[in-house]
């Protein structure tokens, strides 16, 4: 069953004016539950507008988001509730945090949804344990953490209130790259905990290729692709040609085929990489 | 939301008032201001109201961006014309409650306090439309330099700058006010709902973050500013220097005449 359905959104800033264009344009796809999208689009594509559309936080100009059959905007009371099934965690999360301590910070979303007691503090507990944050963390200020540690907390803010869909704009920008590691590992273990569906923001094609079930394509508001992982790296010309690109294992092997050595082209994570030159290097040894 | 708020906003344009001296423009609008206060009567006033709806259109600023303006203060205005409908004297037209008595001077000192409220938000953002920050805090900076000859040299410099910065860090602010918001509605913060302590206590997530990104902010900039050598004002030259034309001496003979009729109608009637 589809947990997201969003049919033809379009969303413009400004109020009717004629010269500037929709950020987001007649846009329609649904999200399987459980699944890994990706999104990616040059910058000012519309990203990050369409994301804050599927927990309320803006409102379509015209088009439907559907979250488990139900138009969000039935009742435009109750949008609150969306938003704790709806987890959305913004580029530089850690601008966020305002607490005095970790734990409280981590705790400001589940309470906010009514939680409290022993409740409220398992479920923060459950989290921090998931994801790594210490119990010598609970009570420090978050000001005295390192960069990659307050991104931690904040995503954990949001995982708190376990949300059954959970969207990431660019979470590893500005990291360097074992922070980015550790964020990827985090963002899958929430997945495997809790079977949550994902949708992240990248800039990344390596990461994409690595942890995408699907990509979605945005290209100046509107849908260019969306299709399975592999198929949207093999259009690589494609991608280059609306300021993209594909990951660049694969450009290597481009070049290897180009250069007329007969390997696959198509070829999008480090580990497939492997694969096939281990069985290159055999095929030469048996030579 | 937020981002109504237009007050302070420069509109880019070509028009005579685009064109003339800062400087001349905030004397003017000075003038302007002394003289709607000194307009006693609705012929003065309503006089002074065609200036100002001159000075609107040959600033050729869309009406929209106006009455936008408008939206933010009407609160204000209401409040005005409300608390100056009991305040006034003469024939009783009908009571409130068999108590509170509105007379026609109540309804004429209402409607007149509001008109003239409505003129200086007006006039205010002709000039604000028409002149960049930059321009408006080097022409407030040229305007004080008198006061250098009284030992104030280095103060007139540094507020002129502490204005341009402040000028240049609202739209800023205001972005990453709305995106905090954002974030913390995400987490299912209810900013909407509730009595006023419960509003008062839900701006906290949005205030403290908001406090310490300006606060890093400033850091950064002084940082940036010395690395560029910036050092005071001493010795700095303008890239633009302000010169009056012929539209300004126009200009200025336009608000004398404007100053003349103000004065006139309110002898005469
Ligand atoms: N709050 C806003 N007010 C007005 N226009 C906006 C606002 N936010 C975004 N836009 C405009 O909408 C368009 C899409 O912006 P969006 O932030 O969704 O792009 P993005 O794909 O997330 O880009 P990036 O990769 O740089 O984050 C851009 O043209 C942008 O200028
Ligand atoms: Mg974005």
């Amino acid at each position: 069953m589809s947990v997201l359905e969003i049919k033809s959104l379009t969303h413009s800033y400004t109020d009717g004016s004629p010269f500037i264009n929709d950020a987001v344009s007649d846009v329609s796809f649904s999200v399987e539950k459980g699944e890994i999208i990706g999104i990616i689009g040059h910058t000012g594509s519309g990203k990050s507008t369409l994301v804050q559309h599927l927990n309320g936080l803006l409102k379509p100009t015209s088009g439907e988001i559907l979250f488990e059959s139900e138009n969000i905007w039935q009742k435009p009371k109750e949008i609150r509730k969306i938003r704790s099934k709806v987890g959305l965690v913004f580029q530089y999360p850690e601008y966020q945090l305002f607490e005095e301590t970790v734990f409280a910070d981590i705790a400001f979303g589940p309470k906010n949804m009514g939680l409290s007691g022993d409740e409220l503090t398992r479920q923060v507990e459950e989290i921090c344990r998931l994801i790594g944050i210490k119990e010598e963390y609970y009570s420090k200020s978050p000001f005295d953490l390192s960069g990659g540690e307050k991104r931690r907390v904040a995503i954990a803010g949001v995982m708190a209130m376990k949300p059954e869909v959970i969207i990431f704009d660019e979470p590893t920008a500005g990291l360097d790259p074992k922070g980015r590691e550790e964020i990827t590992e985090i963002i899958k273990a929430y997945r495997e905990s809790t079977g949550a569906t994902v949708i992240i923001i990248s800039h990344s094609m390596e990461d994409m290729a690595e942890i995408a079930d699907k990509i979605l394509v945005m290209n100046k508001g509107k849908l260019e692709m969306f299709d399975e992982t592999d198929k949207v790296f093999s259009n690589g010309a494609h991608l280059k040609e609306i300021g993209l690109n594909v990951p660049t294992v694969t450009k290597v092997f481009e070049k290897l085929y180009d250069m007329g050595i007969d390997v696959e082209k198509d070829v999008f994570t480090v580990n497939k990489a492997v694969e096939i030159l281990t069985e290159l290097k055999g095929r030469d040894n048996n030579a | 939301m937020l981002k109504d708020i237009t007050i302070g906003q420069y509109y880019e344009g070509k028009s005579l008032l685009h064109k003339s001296d800062p400087r001349m423009k905030i004397i003017w609008l000075i003038a302007l201001i002394v003289l709607i206060f000194l307009a006693q009567n609705m012929y003065a006033l309503g006089f002074a109201a065609i200036s100002v709806i001159i000075a609107i259109v040959i600033s050729r600023v869309p009406i929209k961006m106006y009455l936008k303006n408008m939206k933010t203060i009407l609160p204000i205005l209401l409040f005005t014309a409300v608390i100056n409908l009991f305040y006034g004297e003469g024939e009783v037209l009908f009571s409130l409650f068999g108590k509170i008595n509105i007379t026609d001077g109540g309804i004429y000192r209402s409607v007149f306090m509001a008109l003239r409220i409505l003129l200086f938000i007006f006039i205010s953002s002709v000039l604000t439309y028409t002149t960049t920050p930059n321009d408006l805090t080097d022409a407030i900076e040229s305007l004080l330099s008198p006061l250098k000859f009284i030992g104030l040299k280095s103060a007139v410099h540094t507020l002129a700058m502490m204005m341009t910065i402040t000028l240049r860090f609202i739209p800023t602010l205001i972005e990453e006010a709305e995106k905090i918001m954002n974030a913390q509605k995400a987490r299912g913060a209810d900013l909407e709902s509730g009595g006023l302590t419960k509003r008062v206590k839900a701006l906290i997530p949005i205030l403290v973050p908001l406090l310490i990104s300006a606060v890093r902010r400033s850091y950064e900039l002084a940082a940036a500013m010395e690395c560029r050598c910036y050092n005071g004002g001493e010795g700095k030259t303008r890239m633009k220097k302000m010169r009056l034309s012929l539209i300004d001496l126009f200009l200025s003979l336009a608000c004398i005449i404007i100053g003349a009729g103000i004065i006139t109608l309110n002898i005469l009637l």
